[in-house]
């Protein structure tokens, strides 16, 4: 190798996390959890089965559409600057190396089905006997007990489940998830909070590791918005169209309105919040497009914080869409915010991509990937730490890329017992 | 359990000066988790989700709202006028007995009562602050102002959310609100532990749409890398097939998955393997793919045929059609069944559903906590189990200034006197 080559992964030694292990199991539900600790500067080992390595790998998209192991974005994506080791945890080899893997380990991230996880090694039982600091985080579809633990779930179940896919679609063709799969990044993005609130008990109490019981149904309720409250408090479950906003089970105003060039989110036109509409209806006016909204009569109706009735939301609704239907979303977007109004263009990912406002805040970040000749754009931060920065930490793994530096230098098996293990297919 | 654990965040103090969606679900996770939270609010300009519904009884009451309440357990509530005179200086008086501020304001707006980073952090190297604006405190948007259900246009959830070949429909919430409190969160937590093992603070510019678009899963890599924009395929999945939602007799709407093949041999099994699903062109995911129209025919034909109410006969005989009886399913029956040969299958559930969930209740997903006016109401708990320090909520949320005796007296030592005096002043309205 050249030594252009950066390393994989790339050092992170001044993040808030930097000296802590991650050892992750994880499928779709903990890959990402695991790789925003190592952004925060822990040492994230991702631990695959020998050979033909994890099973999503065998996830899409893939680079320039050729489903190979090493180029399936998405392993690119969760798995972005992990260290890769194989392991065969159906083998008592295996899993007395999983042991002293442990035994360096701060966190653990793993995504069985409850009880297929003590068959490996990894419920909290062997866990906490290897050490018994260890913070095991089981990432399941319904959590570790109760009636649905052994259920089978993928992310619209999720979505379905924990309620959120009944708040959108419509009636006449049904409930609608979100294509970009929520329920897998809320229930990773909340198992990584509870692997953090588990590390801080831990140097607030001697020590003391815990098992973090993860469900991706319960991660699901929490973008309910307020239909939980509304059905606790006025008995009245809340439904799509999701284009509308809900108000506590009643149909809101509209808030999408299409664009000359595309679409926006205007919320306090339609869906209006208050007294902030003035602004827009003053706008509306100046334009000699308000249709009489303008009058004392309606801007009392629309500045009250009450629902309209359904006649005067489709008026303003029409009188919304004219407006906007002539008009560019950016210019509109700008102007609304000049007047005090909250909107927003809606953006599609080449769009984000092409933002002034991230361009702006350095977000992106090129990402070498060496194995292919090439480098790519990244997201970058998510937040910006003033003195313990995230960092991006390089191209996702290769299968056991790392065998030799983790079984190596860091557990000090030598090279003969290195080939041992290979040859019984352990590693 | 060992009874002398210490609660994660015990003895951690927060002035929260955030509202609304974003802020509040953060400093819940530290006050649910044993943090002693402040909500700093004014009677002046109450804080957006006192004043919108559901509230009990129907009746607007800034106390009274559930969407508020929910977001605010185990806080406790003090208020202050940041226009009074006074008010910035007191404000700055409970920021020093605390550990953590948060706030999400338009940026310069701490700046302007003399509450941003740098005037706080001066004599305090270990003040750590969060601030969490849509956009960031710098670049041509950072004065953008919004909230969640416009955010989420920005940061790609709209434009991945609806029908194929249809305009953007979603997402019925304000969906980034329920997305990026988490991201910050772990932000907060990493830097509160680098702090307890150094004793320094720090500032976190946290940007709504910047932690928003990393849960847009592979779209913008797929982009970047292979010119390919995805975009919203109603409930379809570009990677696998059947992947829908089918409508039963009872109106309700069960959704299935099927990514593997394991998940797909099941399915045939649980439909009592009908002569479609096992032609050869149904074999492998790549191809269940492209035939995804017909499986998702066959499928809502099988729905209809075999579901039925739960008032319905369990076998009932067609007009016109000879043979025995047909079994026909609820849609309980249906979930148990796919269940039972590991299909991924779930039911569409509502807000009452939820409520009602079995696992859900095993997993005390919901708590009850009394509320001085509100009453017993039901609060969102986290998605995750502790097994040594669990989550507690410690109280309801709290009505606006509930608190101030015992922030001003007790925390910053205002005499009687002097308290009485702001009181009628106007200082904590």
């Amino acid at each position: 190798m050249t030594q252009d080559r950066p390393p994989i992964p790339l050092e992170h030694t001044d993040g808030p996390l930097t000296g802590y292990r991650v050892l992750d199991f994880a499928d779709e539900k903990g890959q990402l959890c695991a790789r925003i600790l190592g952004e925060l500067g822990a040492d994230v080992i991702k631990v695959e089965p020998p050979r033909e390595g994890d099973s999503t790998r065998a996830n899409g998209p893939f680079f320039k559409g050729e489903a190979e192991p090493n180029n399936s974005i998405y392993w690119w994506v969760m798995n972005a600057g992990k260290q890769s080791v194989t392991l065969q945890l159906k083998l008592e080899a295996g899993r007395e190396i999983l042991r002293k893997l442990i035994a360096t380990a701060d966190i653990i991230v793993e995504t069985f089905t409850p009880g297929d996880s003590a068959a490996l090694g990894l419920d909290y039982e062997s866990v906490s006997a290897a050490n018994p600091g260890a913070i095991l985080v089981s990432i399941t579809n319904f959590g570790q007990t109760g009636p649905y633990a052994k259920w089978a779930a993928t992310d619209i179940v999720g979505s379905a489940m924990g309620g959120h896919m009944h708040l959108n679609g419509d009636p006449e063709h049904g409930p609608v998830r979100t294509t970009a799969p929520q329920a897998y990044a809320q229930v990773n993005f909340q198992a990584a909070v509870g692997a953090m609130t588990a590390l801080y008990a831990r140097g607030v109490n001697d020590g003391i590791g815990q098992h973090v019981d993860v469900s991706m149904q319960e991660a699901m309720t929490s973008p309910m918005d307020h239909a939980g409250p509304t059905w606790d408090i006025r008995h009245v479950n809340t439904v799509g169209p999701g284009v509308n906003r809900q108000n506590a089970g009643i149909v809101g105003g509209r808030y999408l309105f299409e664009t000359a060039d595309g679409w926006i989110t205007a919320l306090q036109a339609g869906g209006l919040i208050g007294p902030n509409a003035n602004p827009i209806i003053d706008w509306l006016a100046e334009s000699g497009e308000a249709r009489g909204l303008d009058s004392p009569e309606w801007r009392a109706r629309l500045t009250a914080l009450v629902p309209q009735t359904a006649e005067d939301r489709t008026y303003v609704e029409e009188t919304m869409s004219a407006f906007c239907k002539s008009r560019k979303k950016e210019e509109l977007v700008a102007e609304a915010q000049r007047r005090g109004a909250g909107w927003a263009p809606v953006f599609s990912p080449r769009e984000i991509v092409d933002s002034k406002q991230l361009a702006a805040r350095d977000f992106w970040i090129r990402v070498q990937h060496e194995d292919l000749g090439e480098s790519f754009i990244y997201p970058g931060a998510p937040f910006k730490l003033s003195e313990t920065p995230w960092r991006q930490r390089g191209r996702a793994p290769h299968v056991g890329e790392h065998n030799e530096q983790i079984y190596g230098e860091l557990l000090g098996l030598d090279a003969a017992e290195l080939r041992r293990l290979k040859m019984k297919m352990v590693i | 359990m060992a009874g002398d654990l210490k609660k994660p965040f015990a003895g951690l103090r927060v002035a929260d000066f955030a509202w609304v969606g974003v802020g509040p679900l953060v400093s819940k996770y530290l006050a649910d988790h044993g943090a002693e939270v402040i909500r700093i609010e004014s009677s002046t300009y109450p804080e957006a989700l006192r004043r919108v519904p559901p509230f009990v009884n129907d009746v607007p009451n800034v106390d009274g709202s559930g969407y508020y309440a929910n977001f605010n357990s185990s806080k406790l509530g003090a208020s202050v006028n940041l226009k009074h005179p006074r008010g910035p200086e007191l404000a700055k008086q409970i920021v020093a007995t605390c550990d953590i501020v948060t706030e999400s304001f338009t940026p310069g707006t701490m700046a302007k009562f003399g509450l941003d980073y740098e005037s706080l952090k001066v004599g305090r190297p270990d003040l750590l602050m969060i601030s969490m604006p849509l956009y960031g405190q710098t670049g041509p948007w950072a004065s953008y102002m919004g909230y969640g259900h416009v955010l989420q246009a920005a940061a790609g959830y709209n434009h991945m959310t609806g029908w194929e070949d249809g305009p953007p429909i979603g997402t019925g919430v304000a969906y980034t609100d329920f997305l990026v409190p988490h991201i910050a969160t772990v932000a907060l937590i990493a830097a509160l532990d680098y702090r307890r093992r150094t004793g320094k603070g720090q500032y976190i510019d946290f940007g709504q749409m910047e932690a928003g678009v990393h849960g847009l899963w592979t779209a913008l890599v797929d982009w970047t890398a292979n010119g390919h924009e995805q975009i919203r395929m109603g409930n379809h999945d570009p990677e696998a097939a059947p992947y829908n939602a089918y409508k039963c007799r009872d109106g309700r709407w069960i959704a299935i998955g099927c990514t593997t093949e394991k998940h797909w041999e099941g399915l045939k099994a649980a439909l009592g393997r009908p002569e479609w699903c096992d032609m050869d062109r149904m074999r492998r995911r790549w191809q269940r793919i492209n035939e995804l129209k017909e499986i998702d025919r066959h499928l809502g034909f099988w729905f209809e045929d075999y579901t039925r109410q739960e008032t319905e006969d369990e076998f009932q005989t067609e007009e016109g059609v000879e043979g025995p009886p047909v079994r026909k399913f609820t849609t309980k029956q249906i979930l148990e069944l796919m269940q039972s040969f590991g299909v991924p299958c779930g039911i569409v559930q509502s807000a009452e559903e939820v409520a009602n969930d079995p696992q859900l209740k095993h997993r005390k997903h919901y708590w009850q906590l009394e509320h001085p006016y509100m009453g017993v109401r039901q609060y969102d708990g986290p998605a995750f189990k502790l097994s040594k320090t669990p989550v507690e909520l410690t109280k309801a949320a709290p009505m606006l200034g509930e608190d101030n005796e015992y922030v001003y007296k007790t925390l910053i030592g205002l005499s009687d006197d002097e308290y009485i005096e702001l009181l009628a002043d106007g200082a904590f309205e």
